[in-house]
């Protein structure tokens, strides 16, 4: 077949990258500003490129407030949450997809049903309850309310169910049967499932702002887009170049992962969207 | 014996961590919120009182909670549509065989990789009233830029330009899946047989695409229906309560109020939307 008329491969361009112009200028605004002196940030005709680069800015947002903390709970919280519920998920997607027992319809229906239950719905119920186990302001009440998905529970089991019966039989000759099983074949054989379950969650968790508002109060245990976002309460209408920094390398890590592993990225958010 | 009960134990043993978790933080906290809304809690009657439907009775009486509902309903109606043309529009395009285009589709998902907080902090840089960005530009084409978020009538409508920013992303790539599972042959016959790109898309892709859109649908409206982030880091629900919206209401009431029935009332309501909507989606994707 005959490559596309040029002209319109060239309005296909033209449109997509004036539909890029509105998402990046926020992007690309808050990298200017972040290395902004403070002086070039009030000029009324906006400095597209600014005369001089003031790295500094970044030391002086990440020293305002214990950032180096923030980011070690957030890679506590987060670790925890992802390996919670991919063991979680998996014994459960296990049972549900390869064994026969009384009620497994109706328990995969209830598992699902949990989808229908956000956080921004039960947290009021949550918090009393942490309340009550004494959770609040702990890493264990960060990363317990989300040990189980059934989102994960869903995608793993699909994945399961797609390990031909022949297989089973194989390895049962084998003796190896059970959780030896789960493990040695049903695992390495949903990789693609596991992973991009894994990076859906690493970015929800990772980014969550609104659970740790609910149950922080101590830089102990608060994350990132806590500090980010008292960061924000405290520095509006003084510091845009320290609070554009602050937002700059708060936003960092997952973007530069998003951007060396795209592909990875891409592929699993395709995958699970399709599927949840 | 033992080891026999023990293997037919086994499935109930797997479900069981997963099962307790949800049962615990998902599946409870709907009972026990319908408890709490039928009880009064109140910093200055701190034991919770049993006063049946009065919570709710009062809170139809509340003018602020059917501006919340109308607020709710405003940024539901305006994102989603708007939200899932967009996307739509930006994953036809992307479906295109361009070399480019994995380029174009990391960039147009970027913002859904942000943090809400980040993409909260360019907002209120962007729409700053005096020095950002997006009054400059309005300067430059001779418009007097309004206030955005301090603004009682525009604030509602930066939160959900903000939102829009958001998760286009996110949506684009779903509707781009859903694209990818349709044949590419099926679409060069119909170029062969001479049907025109509009008439291709409305009696090829739109069908094929349906059900991918109501699986948007579903997950759009439930999202936005839980609006909060933006509005707490932005507006608290200000100017004069023209972006409350529910679950910031819910926020207000139980943590700043601190009248627990009242939140929970709140949230039975909220919980009860999110149910009807999905089930009237779920019976139109059905029919």
């Amino acid at each position: 077949m005959g490559a596309k008329p040029l002209i319109l491969r060239a309005l296909t361009y033209l449109v997509l990258i004036l539909a890029l112009f509105p998402i990046l200028l926020p992007i690309y605004w808050m990298i200017i500003t972040a290395v902004k002196p403070k002086d070039e940030v009030f000029t009324f005709t906006p400095e597209w490129v600014p005369h001089t680069v003031a790295l500094s800015n970044f030391g002086l947002a990440w020293n305002s407030a214990p950032f180096g903390h923030y980011f070690i709970n957030s890679v506590v919280v987060t670790t925890g949450i992802i390996f919670l519920q991919l063991v979680t998920s998996t014994l459960a997607a296990y049972a549900l997809a390869r064994l026969r027992f009384f009620g497994r319809g109706v328990l995969f229906l209830i598992i699902l049903s949990a989808m229908i239950l956000p956080i921004q719905i039960t947290f009021l119920a949550n918090f009393v309850t942490l309340k009550n186990f004494g959770w609040l302001d702990t890493y264990q009440g960060l990363v317990i309310p989300f040990a189980a998905s059934a989102f994960g529970t869903f995608l793993l089991r699909q994945a399961f169910l797609a390990v031909p019966p022949a297989l089973e039989d194989a390895a049962r000759l084998d003796r190896c049967t059970g959780l030896s099983f789960l493990w040695n074949f049903l695992v390495p054989l949903s990789r693609p499932t596991l992973l991009a379950f894994t990076l859906v969650a690493l970015v929800a968790h990772w980014n969550d702002y609104f659970w740790p508002l609910i149950v922080t109060n101590t830089d102990a245990v608060r994350t990132l887009p806590i500090g980010l976002g008292m960061f924000i309460a405290q520095e509006v209408t003084t510091d845009w170049n320290l609070l554009m920094a602050a937002t700059l390398f708060v936003s960092a890590p997952l973007l530069i992962a998003f951007f060396v592993a795209q592909r990875y990225f891409i592929s699993s958010f395709m995958h699970s969207g399709l599927k949840g | 014996m033992t080891r026999s009960v023990l293997l037919r134990l086994q499935p109930y043993l797997y479900l069981l961590p997963a099962l307790i978790i949800l049962a615990l933080f998902n599946y409870y906290p709907i009972l026990s919120l319908v408890d709490m809304s039928l009880h009064s809690q109140t910093p200055s009657r701190p034991e919770a009182v049993w006063v049946g439907l009065q919570n709710y009775l009062t809170l139809f009486q509340t003018p602020v909670f059917s501006e919340v509902l109308v607020n709710t309903a405003w940024y539901v109606l305006a994102t989603v549509p708007f939200t899932m043309l967009l996307a739509l529009v930006l994953a036809v395009l992307l479906n295109q065989k361009l070399r480019a285009m994995p380029l174009f589709r990391g960039l147009y998902y970027t913002p859904v990789i942000m943090p809400t907080v980040a993409a909260a902090a360019l907002g209120l840089w962007m729409f700053n009233a005096n020095n950002g960005l997006v009054n400059y530009l309005l300067h430059l084409l001779q418009v007097q830029g309004p206030a955005w978020l301090s603004s009682e009538q525009w604030a509602l409508v930066t939160v959900m330009l903000i939102g829009i920013w958001k998760n286009i992303g996110y949506y684009m790539l779903i509707y781009l899946a859903g694209l990818q599972n349709i044949p590419a042959n099926l679409l060069d016959a119909a170029r062969l047989d001479g049907a025109r790109a509009v008439d291709r898309f409305i009696s090829i892709l739109a069908p094929l695409l349906q059900p991918t859109t109501y699986f948007i649908a579903v997950v759009a409206i439930i999202q936005s229906f839980q609006v909060f982030d933006f509005v707490n880091l932005l507006t608290q629900g200000g100017p004069s309560n023209s972006t409350n919206v529910l679950v910031f209401f819910i926020y207000q009431n139980g943590f700043e109020y601190l009248d627990l029935g009242m939140a929970a009332a709140i949230a039975v309501v909220l919980f009860g939307l999110v149910l009807i909507t999905s089930g009237i989606l779920t019976w139109a994707l059905n029919r």
